[in-house]
């Protein structure tokens, strides 16, 4: 269970989010709004990277912001960015690697979870591809899978879909239904493909110049007015 | 995976067997002096090309180094080897004391305090100048420099270019380990993005300041392997202009790659040498490096190391 508690996060006079509260226990959860609306600053809040002015996150009896950012990553955090964040000139296994060697992963599993999570994505066949060289699809892929290794507890993935094709959304769709029962890992996921949305999660939240507007069962959510009438413009 | 090491090991091979035959008395002494700076240059290489951090106080580094080598030289028994490990370990924790501005800062900022660094050890190695066989812990004498000991091995100018080589090419190994495993994928995570590598769980401070301490252990190398070549040390071997130089050289030789340091090291001590053996001014060979460094930004991004490896692996089948 992900306890978001009274959370706020100023930058200078930008009030990013406000009093967020907010308690998860599903497996796939979506978080929604409009461009601005705190999403990205949420993921960072998770991760260490954004300026907290109050609250916690208490994941399984550990306020998360307690610890070092890096820290967090051991402890069983993972996260995509928005921008894809493969490095042009390492091959596919050595970003997993950094992952494993970071997470302090015996040496007699490398082969092991590197095998695992490259199958489980469907790209083992990149394993020596250079950074550089990969697709923007495969780049998403690569990112994925540092995300699994290690079975994380919570894994934030900011705008998976972004850029890729109907027959690649399918496949995210499969991976990202998938994660709990192989992984054991909760999912938060911020896009705005609302039928990725619809599709994957479970329950999702709506924020709105940093503030929660709507949390509950996804279908719910997005017949809500205030809902329409903030993000889907109606 | 062969091809690989073919260029590195037949380089090696050739200049420790074949090399010192060829050259001339004074151009030994050259050659040494060129493969130890070629040293240093592959400190500020992992700096620059791993996380983009510019270090121009590389030069008094190996002063610092020189420094503790001297300095053990004359006041204990320990053996030469050891000594030149010790110099290297003690600049490596001083190396260490300069990543503590880099963990806030980069480009131009982080340059300019290590400029300010290589000035502040200027004026030390002005002031207190190079031990030579004197009393006390400064250990300078009014006096010609007391004998020091060298290497069992290398009692000859052409045996300690050899010694030196083998250290050279056991540190350059020493860099090459770094970059294909653990350290290396961490510096590559963290010149993507800092935040991309905390997210990953790299310890970004750790691996600064390891990058530092590696640069620094090659500094302090390189100036324990000059003070075992030279016999003595002077202050004004060790100016803070002379970090700016070596460092553009890195840049021209080219940072990703051994092949660039070696260059940056024959550029610094060797071209000079050459100019004022043939009767040239050997300040031009700064308007040569002005110019080969205006070629690299803009041409060469990978140095004429990038350039001499494209054609070399185009050449092998
Ligand atoms: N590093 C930062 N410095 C200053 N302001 C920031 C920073 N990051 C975000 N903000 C501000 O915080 C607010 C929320 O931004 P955030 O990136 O979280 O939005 P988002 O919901 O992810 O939007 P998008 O859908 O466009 O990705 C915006 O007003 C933004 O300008
Ligand atoms: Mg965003």
């Amino acid at each position: 269970m992900i306890c978001i508690d009274n959370l706020s996060v100023n930058y200078g006079g930008v009030v990013a989010l406000n009093s967020l509260t907010l308690n998860i226990t599903e497996d796939v959860v979506g978080l929604i709004g409009p461009n601005g609306a705190g999403k990205t600053t949420m993921t960072n809040a998770f991760s260490g990277f954004a300026p907290i002015a109050s609250g916690k996150i208490v994941i399984d009896d550990m306020n998360l912001l307690e610890l070092p950012a890096y820290k967090r990553a051991r402890w069983g955090l993972a996260r995509s960015f928005q921008k894809v964040q493969i490095v042009n000139d390492l091959r596919v296994q050595d970003h997993l690697l950094a992952v494993i060697d970071a997470k302090g992963i015996d040496r007699k599993k490398r082969v092991w979870w590197i095998d695992k999570v490259l199958d489980f994505v469907g790209i083992a066949d990149c394993r020596d591809t250079l950074g550089a060289e990969l697709n923007s699809y495969r780049k998403r892929m690569t990112e994925i899978a540092k995300c699994l290794i290690g079975n994380p507890k919570v894994i934030l993935l900011d705008e998976p879909g972004g850029g890729l094709s109907e027959s690649e959304m399918q496949h995210l769709r499969s991976i990202i239904s998938n994660t709990k029962t192989v992984f054991g890992a909760q999912i938060i996921m911020v896009d705005h493909d609302i039928d990725l949305i619809r599709d994957v999660c479970e329950s999702t939240a709506v924020l709105d110049f940093g503030k929660l507007i709507a949390f509950g069962p996804t279908s719910e959510v997005l017949q809500d007015e205030a809902v329409k009438v903030a993000y889907l413009g109606r | 995976m062969t091809r690989q090491f073919a260029l590195p090991i037949t380089v090696f091979v050739f200049s420790l067997l074949a090399l010192p035959l060829l050259l001339s008395a004074l151009w030994v002494k050259v050659v040494t002096s060129a493969v130890i700076f070629s040293l240093a240059a592959a400190g500020i290489s992992v700096l620059f090309a791993q996380l983009g951090l510019i270090n121009l106080a590389q030069v008094a580094l190996i002063g610092l180094g020189g420094w503790v080598a001297l300095r053990l030289n004359y006041g204990t028994a320990i053996p030469f080897t050891v000594i030149v490990f010790m110099a290297g370990t003690t600049t490596a924790l001083i190396g260490a004391i300069l990543a503590l501005p880099a963990l806030r800062m980069r480009g131009l900022y982080l340059a300019l305090v290590t400029l300010m660094a290589a000035g502040a050890f200027q004026i030390l190695f002005n002031a207190f100048q190079f031990p030579n066989g004197g009393s006390g812990f400064w250990g300078v004498a009014q006096q010609s420099a007391a004998e020091i000991r060298l290497p069992l091995l290398a009692n000859s100018d052409v045996a300690y270019l050899r010694y030196t080589i083998v250290i050279v090419a056991l540190c350059f190994c020493l860099v090459a380990m770094h970059r294909i495993t653990a350290p290396g994928r961490a510096w590559a995570m963290i010149r993507q993005s800092e935040a991309n590598a905390m997210a990953a769980g790299v310890n970004v401070t750790f691996y600064k300041i390891w990058a530092f301490v590696l640069s620094g252990f090659m500094a302090g190398v390189a100036g324990g392997l000059l003070s075992g070549a030279l016999g003595q040390l002077d202050a004004r071997s060790f100016l803070a202009a002379d970090g700016i130089l070596l460092f553009a050289l890195a840049v021209v030789g080219g940072v990703y790659s051994w092949l660039g340091a070696l260059i940056a090291g024959l550029l610094f001590k060797l071209l000079p040498a050459v100019f004022n053996n043939i009767g040239l001014s050997a300040d031009l060979a700064m308007v040569l490096f002005g110019a080969a460094l205006l070629h690299a930004i803009i041409t060469a991004p990978r140095g004429i190391a990038g350039q001499l490896l494209v054609a070399f692996s185009r050449k092998s089948p």
